[in-house]
């Protein structure tokens, strides 16, 4: 009786401890917005997928791994769409997404940031993104706003000074899973 | 001589925008691919009008100045400004929501050259060509 009695305690406490370390899965709905625009070019990324843990009440097992399909890419001019994926801007025979997966999310002010490695055209870079989070019932939207320089990642011709800064937005509407 | 360059502008645009029009709809039953958000019935009929009536306008104003070599002229100038022209489309950013961009040139471009297809087309039907004398036969 008394190991019935155990084993089952042993269990109620895993499923407790393992019910509290999981974040909220969020699936990406279709209407979602990726837009980049620099002195170069501006446009969209029409793929974007990924797995999106998120919890306010528990950033330490919030996670974000996102994929953007680089073939994707929608300048509004078809010349420019293909000579962006080519080898001299992002390569995409060869780097067919780009990748950020989290590894850290921390509160900041009103919002959120988070820190992960972002990879384009085959490196990999330490980046910090604010975002903020509005949940309204089972849905929500994570935006945000951020910049990366192209030349970091070996993308297109070298641009001096802010030239090669490309203003990224981000709108990702979700449902809970 | 006015008056005849005008009409010849006006009608050479409106069966250049016709055209145009015949086009688009083929265009888009070949590739099924939509520019109608660009390109929309209106705006062909009114470039391709307003085409035509800048033709007759320079026809007339070449012909007044330059006299005999103002039609040799005026043609090189159409010719030219319709194989310029055709960088618009070649350097336009549709509206990001528009599939397929780069079939866009492939509708626009030949588009460019129907009006100056057109105006060559009907001109012998309003302005008669000066015969030369040694164009004539013999004998006249």
């Amino acid at each position: 009786m008394k190991k019935i009695v155990l084993s089952f305690a042993t269990l109620l406490a895993l499923t407790a401890v393992f019910a509290f370390s999981i974040a909220s899965s969020w699936n990406i709905k279709s209407d979602y917005s990726i837009k980049f625009s620099g002195e170069d070019a501006s446009g969209i990324f029409k793929t974007f997928t990924g797995t999106i843990n998120f919890d306010e009440k528990n950033l330490a097992a919030s996670n974000f791994a996102v994929t953007i399909d680089v073939k994707s890419i929608n300048t509004g001019n078809g010349m420019q769409n293909k000579h962006a994926i080519g080898a001299e801007w992002f390569d995409a025979a060869k780097y067919p997404s780009i990748v950020f997966n989290s590894s850290k999310i921390a509160k900041a002010g009103t919002g959120w940031q988070v820190t992960g490695t972002l990879e384009m055209r085959g490196v990999k870079k330490e980046i910090t993104i604010p975002f903020a989070f509005v949940p309204k019932g089972n849905e929500a939207v994570f935006s945000g706003t951020f910049n990366v320089n192209r030349n970091d990642f070996g993308i297109g011709k070298p641009a001096s000074g802010t030239a090669g800064v490309i203003k990224i937005e981000v709108y990702v509407p979700v449902t809970k899973k | 001589m006015f008056k005849r360059a005008l009409l010849l502008g006006i009608v050479s645009g409106i069966l250049a925008g016709v055209a145009a029009l015949i086009y688009d709809k083929v265009y888009f039953s070949t590739t099924r691919v939509d520019f109608s958000k660009v390109t929309s019935t209106v705006s062909i009929l009114a470039a391709t009008l307003i085409g035509g009536l800048l033709a007759g306008i320079g026809y007339w104003l070449l012909y007044k100045i330059m006299k005999g070599k103002g039609e040799v002229i005026f043609n090189f100038v159409f010719v030219i400004l319709s194989f310029a022209s055709i960088l618009t489309p070649l350097a336009a950013k549709l509206p990001l929501d528009i599939e397929f961009p780069e079939l866009f040139p492939g509708l626009a471009v030949p588009m460019h050259f129907f009006p100056a297809l057109a105006w060559f087309t009907l001109k012998p039907l309003f302005i008669q060509q000066t015969v030369k004398d040694y164009d004539k036969p013999a004998g006249v």
